[in-house]
């Protein structure tokens, strides 16, 4: 194993192991550690990455292993990047999926999820909040989102069908003769 | 046919997986809970707990948690490869092209449309949560002392629930 790969690996298995707390969290830390500290690649070239890695479907953090890996070392740079972006997370579920069927009915652990679940709904919905806020929201687009909620979250309906009916209907507005893009 | 079926699950979950953390669960909800009943809608929303409380993304640690569920070490490793794997082919495909892709108005459409339709999915996946997380008048409690606290003070959000947790052991 080359000492380039093997220092892609050890870099995002470090920034796999210490992002808690979902991608914006680790935007900073991997731009500190491929950016300042290992200087892989430009700053202006990391902010393309993470613009690309949030147009594509699928977690920042694995999108933004792809790129960068990519950048250092093509494909087995990606290879590296992403197993030890995955790495550290496989590890600890898998060790708390063994765990949790022996502590999931302890009247303490379910005490303890009593009060993780709302909580959770609150880490959902206090950045929704501030998301719709900056997001541009008005009278013409706002029945988007809207329509989402009441398929999606009221309707059971599968969040495939408003995502490819989204993205058709951009297209049109787009293809469609003599109509740009609102 | 359980490993196919967990594999093609997850392959389709990464496929639909725009607008990052959030916006997925009511996609892994809905596959995972309504559509093969892997998971109760508790059992859901306390992976959700324990998927913020640690490392990775939310997607992959629910692939690794439902693989390792129904089909051990072997399941949890080809939930989790399929999962990841449309990020890495779309990825890849996106980096080679996406400078030029990026001055296309019609990709920038596309993506301002996702951006809003994402908020609703992200509204979506508070509802369904909701649902299993307000049993009593104690979890509501929990909820508005949660919002206020995370809305003016912006905690990491591991505190915040560690926090919960330890007044839940104590008061719940």
């Amino acid at each position: 194993m080359n000492r380039r790969l093997l220092a892609i690996f050890l870099t995002f298995l470090k920034i796999g192991a210490f992002t808690i707390g979902g991608a914006y969290a680790m935007i900073p830390l991997i731009r500190r550690e491929v950016v300042e500290k290992r200087r892989w690649i430009t700053n202006a070239g990391y902010l393309n990455g993470l613009a690309a890695a949030q147009s594509c479907p699928g977690p920042i953090a694995i999108n933004l292993s792809v790129y960068i890996g990519f950048h250092v070392k093509r494909g087995w740079g990606v290879f590296a990047a992403v197993l030890s972006t995955v790495l550290p997370s496989l590890l600890i579920i898998i060790a708390i999926a063994a765990l949790f069927s022996h502590y999931a009915d302890l009247p303490l652990v379910r005490k303890a999820f009593h009060a993780l679940k709302p909580a959770v709904v609150a880490l959902i919905a206090v950045p929704l909040i501030q998301m719709t806020r900056g997001a541009g929201l008005g009278p013409r687009n706002f029945w988007l989102p809207l329509a989402a909620i009441i398929l999606v979250g009221l309707l059971g309906v599968s969040p495939i069908y408003p995502i490819l009916g989204t993205i058709l209907y951009s297209l049109l507005q787009s293809f469609w003769p003599k109509k740009g893009p609102v | 046919m359980i490993y196919l079926s967990l594999f093609w699950t997850f392959f389709k979950i990464g496929l639909f997986s725009f607008g990052g953390g959030y916006a997925i669960l009511a996609m892994i909800q809905q596959e995972v809970v309504t559509r093969h009943a892997w998971l109760t809608a508790s059992e859901f929303t306390d992976i959700v707990a324990v998927s913020q409380m640690t490392p990775g993304p939310i997607s992959i640690n629910a692939a690794t948690f439902i693989g390792y569920r129904q089909a051990g070490v072997f399941g949890s490793l080809l939930c989790t490869f399929g999962v990841i794997l449309p990020s890495i082919l779309l990825m890849l495909a996106i980096t080679l092209s996406y400078v030029k892709l990026r001055r296309q108005p019609w990709f920038q459409n596309v993506l301002k449309k996702l951006r809003w339709l994402s908020l609703g999915l992200i509204g979506a996946a508070a509802i369904l949560i909701g649902e299993g997380a307000f049993t009593d008048r104690f979890s509501v409690g929990v909820f508005v002392i949660c919002l206020i606290i995370y809305w003016r003070f912006k905690p990491n959000p591991i505190y915040l629930l560690l926090g919960a947790a330890a007044v839940g052991m104590i008061l719940g």
